[in-house]
């Protein structure tokens, strides 16, 4: 026998300090928020009784910290950086992580290459502060040859990812958490209950009052404009260029960026609202239509999504 | 609210993926050690092992299942055949004359009708070794260890063993509390071993004139003994462990096999007798392991301090880095340094002036030495999350220089040196 | 008596690990990934040390303190 084993995780999240609120809604309803994701989170229980509200709003926040956590792109410890800093060498990941490597590598070729999970390199040259100042056209084409899903070798729970290349999931982690939080929310709670990290959200069913009632922030527009929507049940995701952008000479070049030019994809839609059976399908969606830029209203059309689109 | 068309191929397809992705992750969150996917695990080695000068060799094979019940309820199994041959040191030093001894099958040193004797020869200069010695063993262990509660674990398990001239049989069990969000593990264990030595030739009586070849029938020991330990995760990175182990043997505690040689005082050979060791041993030991990831490299440290009521002191210092090569490969070198003080009652040899001691032996495992490993692992990754590897060491034993001012033994190596290369192939698979 | 010396350098060591501050020692449940790996469990290569351990069993006096003896065997 070995001496001891050290656990390889706790069965059951352990008490933490709450860092979150619970402040009760009309309706039945109670809202638990905390901060994640550099995102409010708010996790929405059909319930009368704030210890039930407290023992969830502690299950959502433990596991959208630990997501946050572990596929985090700046602690050190977190697999996302072990994997950027592993020079080229395989790195064996988790049965989680990998079931985000398969799904990375299936959008990749769901969206003929253009969501790339290697594009983050681009950061180092891209800032969308509202300025004016615009890469040189020699640094942007130098980093191309570090973009490219299809030069990472992904097989066997053994990931590896060539020397300068990164990856990282910021564009598939929040909807993923959403639907986690969601997951494990429905394993313990009997009531209907709706997710929301910044405007990503789902939910397992509507309250006995009727569907949920969901104000998509619109910002940007005239009369600032919230769309609102019913949601009884599935995943809405909401993607948006309003906020990081360029502006040069007229031009705004949005944040949405082409992984095939390294440069932004030109006229995105303001605002795509996706409503799908989970958050993280959504979120895809979203993320998809605004990859195809002035042809994300017939792409959403001519594939059958339910969206909402804003120019 | 638009009508929408019938979902597009893309549309399915981005279905799929997203369904995929949450029942996936969802299965492996609830299997966080991947264990309930990949329940059984079957590993086989093969070592080789050679010492220098004609002694020992072995060739061992090794099986080992491991099956995965659900909910960390373990099953652990092995099996291990060794067989050996060669030549093995029977404790007498040489001499400048050719010494003659019975291999321990015979039933008497001098040819008798109706008596086995095999005799061997030993040239002058040359460390007496039995040349006869051939062995087999088969060895099988069997544990069990599972959950009790969220932060507790129990286990239990025997071991029992055969060869020609010893049988064992043991048991262990054990408890652990895990705390401190599963940061800290309190572990302890208990064990009891027991022993029959039946030598071939049966089993001299201990102490006694080598001449006189008296033997008796076989004989027993047992050994109890427990274990405390604490596993500590000290960062992300750094998990380390510390043992303390004791246990106490008593009964036959004496090697058959091995002789003392009595010198004159010039140093010539007069005579043999066969060694001695008291009937008890208590010994105890302190162990300290830690587990260090520097990016994807890992090293393995530890540190053990052993004494027992035989004088025996030890310091061992053991180190391993694992460097992850790319493409599922690996390569780890391994150093090792020990060093043992010699025990109260060990002595290079008798002298036939002077009190006769109670205890003695010459044993050069009792004997004070430094001794050093090093070695290279390679591992390739295979299919079925499995590795096939390869390990070769080298085993260096120098014992410390005894020098003797006897006039017949200058100029002979009274303590040489082993050296013993290992060689193991190893095939891990999981199903 | 010597045993007392190998008993006392236990608890000092004990002792240091518990001065440390145990409870600001360690990790949260959601910061195992690196410990998780199997090549840091600590017993990452069972059978490469249980070999070890019958090699350096029978050539030395010294045994174990990772874990319980195995079983005897008749070389030593």
């Amino acid at each position: 026998m070995s001496a001891a084993r050290a656990g390889a995780g706790g069965a059951t999240p352990p008490p933490h300090a709450p860092e979150f609120e619970v402040v009760p809604r009309e309706g039945g309803i109670v809202a638990v928020r905390f901060v994640a994701m550099a995102s409010p989170c708010e996790l929405l229980l059909e319930t009368a009784e704030t210890h039930t509200a407290h023992e969830m709003g502690r299950v959502a926040a433990q596991e959208a910290w630990r997501i946050e956590s572990k596929y985090s792109r700046y602690r050190p410890g977190s697999i996302v950086s072990v994997i950027n800093r592993s020079q080229g060498h395989a790195v064996v990941v988790d049965g989680e992580t990998a079931a985000l490597l398969d799904y990375a590598a299936q959008c990749h070729l769901l969206s003929d290459g253009r969501f790339d999970i290697t594009s983050g390199v681009l950061r180092r040259c891209w800032r969308f502060d509202g300025s004016d100042r615009l890469p040189e056209p020699g640094a942007v084409a130098a980093l191309l040859p570090l973009i490219g899903f299809e030069k990472v070798q992904w097989r066997a729970s053994r990931i590896t990812v060539p020397a300068g290349m990164e990856i990282d999931f910021g564009g598939i982690g929040k909807e993923y958490a959403v639907d986690r939080v969601l997951c494990l929310i429905a394993a313990r709670f009997a009531g209907a209950a709706l997710v929301n990290f910044g405007g990503d959200l789902a939910a397992n069913r509507a309250p006995g009052t009727g569907p949920w009632q969901v104000g998509v922030e619109r910002p940007g527009t005239e009369r600032e404009a919230r769309l609102l929507l019913e949601l009884s049940r599935g995943g809405l995701a909401t993607s948006g260029d309003t906020h990081r952008f360029l502006l040069r000479d007229g031009v705004r070049y949005g944040h949405i960026l082409d992984v095939r030019t390294g440069w932004p994809v030109p006229q995105v839609p303001r605002s795509v609202t996706v409503a799908a059976t989970s958050c993280v399908e959504a979120g895809m969606c979203a993320t998809f239509a605004m990859l195809q830029g002035i042809g994300a209203e017939a792409f959403l059309e001519e594939q059958g999504f339910r969206y909402w689109c804003l120019r | 609210m638009q009508l929408k068309r019938p979902r597009s191929p893309l549309h399915l397809g981005l279905m799929a993926a997203s369904c995929a992705l949450l029942s996936d992750s969802a299965r492996a969150q609830a299997a966080p050690d991947d264990a309930a996917e990949k329940p059984l695990q079957i590993d086989t080695d093969l070592l080789y092992y050679k010492e220098n000068a004609g002694r020992v060799q072995t060739i061992e094979p090794v099986v080992s299942l491991k099956k995965d019940f659900g909910d960390q309820r373990l099953l652990d199994g092995t099996l291990t055949l060794d067989t050996l041959s060669g030549a093995t040191p029977n404790g007498a030093i040489p001499s400048r004359k050719p010494q003659t001894f019975a291999s321990p099958s015979s039933t008497s040193l001098t040819p008798k009708p109706g008596y086995k004797t095999t005799l061997y020869t030993i040239a002058p200069g040359d460390l007496p070794q039995d040349p006869h010695f051939k062995e087999r063993r088969v060895a099988g262990d069997l544990d069990w260890s599972q959950p009790i509660g969220l932060d507790n674990t129990v286990s239990y398990g025997g071991h029992a063993s055969t060869e020609h001239d010893f049988d064992s049989v043991a048991v262990h069990v054990g408890l652990s509390h895990d705390f401190n969000e599963k940061n800290t593990t309190l572990s302890a264990g208990i064990n009891e071993e027991y022993d029959r030595i039946h030598a071939h030739g049966g089993n001299p009586v201990a102490g006694s004139d080598y001449a006189l070849y008296e033997k008796e029938p076989s004989q027993t020991k047992n050994l109890a003994g427990g274990l405390i330990g604490v596993t500590q995760v000290m960062r992300r990175n750094w998990l380390t462990e510390l043992n303390y182990t004791f246990d106490h043997s008593q009964g036959y505690l004496t090697d058959p096999y091995r002789i003392i040689s009595v010198l004159d005082d010039t140093g010539a050979v007069t005579g043999y007798r066969y060694e001695n060791r008291p009937d008890t041993r208590t010994r105890q030991s302190l162990y300290w392991v830690n587990k260090v990831a520097l990016g994807p490299t890992v090293l393995d440290l530890s540190y053990r301090r052993g004494k027992d009521s035989w004088g025996i002191g030890s310091d061992t210092v053991d180190a391993k880095l694992r460097i992850d090569l790319g493409s599922g490969m690996s390569l780890e070198p391994h150093a090792r340094w020990y060093h043992q003080s010699a025990a109260d009652f060990y002595n290079l040899y008798l002298s036939e002036t002077g009190p006769a001691p109670t205890y003695m032996s010459a044993d050069p495992r009792l004997a004070a030495f430094a001794a050093t490993t090093f070695g290279l692992k390679f591992g390739i990754a295979t299919r079925r999350n499995g590795e096939l590897s390869l390990r070769l060491e080298q085993y260096q034993q120098r014992p410390s220089d005894q020098a003797s001012s006897l006039a017949e033994l200058q100029g002979l190596d009274l303590n040489p040196n082993l050296k013993a290369t290992i060689v193991q192939l190893s095939w891990h698979l999981e199903y | 008596m010597r045993i007392q010396s190998i008993a006392r350098l236990a608890i000092l060591l004990s002792l240091m690990l518990g001065a440390c501050g145990c409870t600001s020692l360690g990790v949260k449940p959601w910061q195992r990934e690196i410990l998780a790996r199997p090549e840091m469990a600590l017993n990452a290569a069972p059978i490469d040390a249980a070999i070890d351990d019958h090699i350096y069993f029978s050539k030395e006096a010294a045994s174990g303190g990772r874990s319980f003896a195995g079983g005897g065997c008749g070389c030593n």
